[in-house]
């Protein structure tokens, strides 16, 4: 499964709802696939895509979608901790998990060497978790988060591909799109 | 109002109802007070850096956010400060326990709290130290007017001087 079909099926099915999206080829991506000013790109602060998500989860009704990556889990593994002690029914995490640090050299991640990031997230107190590892498992899971309470954590396995334009983000008007659409 | 309740009504009066924050003793008198009020979501953080992506999500929706944490902590989130918060523009209050002061009693404090304030500079952001609560009501409600018309982080430091806490 390649992140970028991946990343078209998650905003085919999303509707209006909020994306943030992990620094570097998952930001890229979901540019690519089309902007939305329901996308909140990161371009740095590595490891807290899911922590920005939560801080959004609990502050509106609405479900929120984080797409993480392992590498960057891995440096704040601490907030699927917070995720689970603060059981945000609206907040759907899905991982993208190349097992690799993709853009600093290939390097085998923890996930290539045995870390599974949904036990990590079952055990803290994550119930709702699986791992899927192409697009039609993907869909099936995701369809069902989008229609039970979570908070969901999904590992999905992809296969790491050649990189696409880096996306001309600019941050302070991605917050500014993404707060005026919660306020109007 | 004491110190503690005086940080309260200020965050009421800025509608700054997200409150993230990694447990301290000595900052403990105003976080329980927030934990007791229905007027905040108080989330406890495993780290730092993680109560700052916390806030800044709360911000993305619409929702004013605020941070506590003390001045170790404080080196734990110099990127996300530097990466996501300064870019961002995000009006970010941030409440830093300031250890490294008169009476601290460990030398493992020191070099983090002496060094908050000149990376708090050499970063732009604007910082107010308070060391007792004489006009701390002005200049509390004023640092969180000034974060949001310049829609950037602001610390507020707290002293062992103004909460009088941990001395061994």
């Amino acid at each position: 499964m390649l992140r970028f079909d991946a990343t078209k099926l998650i905003v085919s099915l999303a509707g209006d709802r909020a994306i943030v999206s992990n620094l570097g080829p998952t930001t890229d991506e979901l540019w690519h696939v089309g902007h939305r000013d329901r996308n909140f790109y990161t371009y740095g602060s590595m490891g807290l895509c899911s922590s920005i998500a939560l801080g959004m989860a609990v502050s509106t009704d609405e479900q929120v979608i984080s797409l993480d990556g392992d590498g960057s889990l891995l440096m704040n593994m601490g907030t699927i901790a917070t995720i689970g002690r603060e059981q945000p029914q609206n907040l759907i995490v899905v991982v993208w998990d190349n097992e690799e640090w993709g853009q600093t050299g290939h390097q085998p991640s923890h996930t290539a060497k045995g870390t599974d990031l949904a036990k990590v997230a079952e055990s803290c107190n994550i119930p709702r978790t699986a791992t899927v590892s192409d697009l039609e498992e993907l869909g099936t899971v995701f369809r069902t988060a989008l229609e039970e309470l979570g908070p969901w954590f999904i590992v999905a396995k992809i296969e790491e591909a050649g990189y696409m334009p880096v996306a001309p983000i600019e941050p302070e008007l991605t917050i500014y799109r993404m707060r005026n659409s919660f306020m109007e | 109002m004491n110190w503690a309740e005086t940080i309260v009504q200020a965050l009421k009066d800025w509608d700054t109802s997200l409150i993230a924050y990694v447990p301290d003793i000595s900052i403990h008198q105003v976080t329980s007070l927030i934990e007791a009020d229905p007027f905040f979501h108080l989330v406890s953080a495993s780290r730092e850096e993680e109560a700052i992506g916390i806030a800044v999500g709360g911000y993305a929706v619409g929702r004013n956010s605020a941070v506590f944490m003390q001045s170790s902590g404080f080196g734990n989130s110099v990127n996300a400060l530097a990466s996501l918060c300064i870019p961002a523009r995000t009006p970010i209050p941030m409440f830093i326990n300031l250890r490294g002061g008169p009476g601290e009693f460990n030398i493992a404090q020191v070099a983090m709290g002496r060094s908050t304030r000149p990376i708090l500079d050499v970063l732009g952001l604007v910082h107010f130290t308070l060391e007792d609560e004489y006009k701390m009501d002005r200049i509390v409600d004023g640092a969180l007017k000034l974060c949001h018309s310049n829609r950037q982080p602001v610390a507020i430091c707290l002293t062992q001087l103004l909460h009088g806490g941990k001395l061994a």
